[in-house]
């Protein structure tokens, strides 16, 4: 009875479960829309970009399906939750995921830069990898809200001199804020699925900002691929 | 003069074949890609492994490179590649 209640009372898993479909339907759409561009001209920034898009599908993915884990079982608090060999599982899956979703979307912006490509991508795997790992070993999620927020940081430098680099006609573009917005609403997702107690209210406005930012890349990507 | 980028480049070679009837000999493709012969055999195998152009051996002509149909799909989509590249800033 409390389940079906849970399911049904909006703001619970119910709304948790929309939230998730519509990003992830997004999350596709925007993989899936861009392939035939990707398989046309195998541009590396192309190819970051859908890969970031995948990862947030699977992030999303495993976001819902903690929280359904949650419900069923009956379990509150991350750490209880990581004592279960399945918690242990999706946890690790889902923190390597979300992690490599903000990667690519960083790497797709700013892969020019780097000179040596060969071996990025394959040690940031395993780097992440190790990471999460790491993270549910000793328990600590923190670990993983750092590395994130580290990222983050590093998106918000680098972004601040890319735009201080650009001269005259070159106006800097306005999806590096949308970026910018989407890590922020990233973080606070995590934070909202690793640290309980989190107020109702703004879990609605994360996920509502969270749908906004996704519908916007989509109808960009839309836009684009459908004048082709 | 301003530097091409790879994807201009790879639709300048593109667009010399199909403006030469979908086909032409490995020198004057070289000649009018302007580029060196070092970059240019890059692009070559570039565009060979990506299957937008095939080299075929003809009787009358000897060899020669062709525009596949993949090859005329980059050149129609070319435009809004480079759109979507921009606007992502990818």
């Amino acid at each position: 009875m409390a389940v079906i209640e849970q399911v049904l009372f909006p703001n619970t898993f119910g709304m948790e479960l929309i939230y998730s479909f519509v990003i992830i339907v997004c999350s596709l759409l925007v993989y899936f829309s861009t392939k035939k561009m990707y398989d046309l001209s195998k541009y590396q920034g192309i190819k970051y970009f859908r890969m970031s898009f995948l990862f947030f599908a699977i992030a999303y993915f495993f976001k819902s399906f903690i929280s359904f884990l949650f419900l069923i079982l009956e379990i509150h608090e991350i750490l209880e939750f990581s004592t279960l060999f399945l918690g242990v599982l999706t946890l690790f899956f889902f923190m390597y995921a979300s992690t490599m979703a903000i990667f690519y979307l960083l790497y797709s912006v700013v892969w020019k830069d780097f000179k040596e490509k060969r071996f990025t991508i394959p040690l940031i795997h395993i780097l992440v990898l190790v990471i999460s790992a790491l993270s549910i070993a000793i328990r600590e999620v923190k670990i993983l809200l750092g590395l994130q927020i580290f990222i983050f940081l590093f998106i918000a430098i680098y972004n601040h001199f890319h735009i201080k680099k650009l001269k005259g006609s070159k106006k800097p573009g306005h999806l590096h804020m949308i970026y910018l917005i989407l890590f922020v609403f990233w973080m606070l997702n995590l934070a909202d699925l690793l640290i309980s107690g989190f107020n109702p209210i703004l879990e609605i406005l994360i996920s509502m900002v969270s749908i906004g930012l996704f519908l916007v890349i989509l109808y960009k990507v839309v836009k684009n691929v459908g004048s082709s | 003069m301003r530097k091409r980028d790879k994807l201009e480049i790879m639709r300048d070679i593109l667009k010399v074949i199909k403006e030469n009837h979908m086909h032409i000999k490995m020198t004057p493709l070289l000649r009018k890609s302007n580029l060196s012969s070092k970059r240019f055999a890059d692009y070559r195998a570039e565009l060979l492994q990506k299957e937008l152009i095939e080299e075929r051996e003809e009787r009358k002509t000897g060899k020669q490179i062709f525009l596949t149909s993949k090859g005329m799909e980059f050149l129609e989509k070319y435009k809004a590649i480079i759109n979507f590249v921009n606007e992502f800033e990818l």
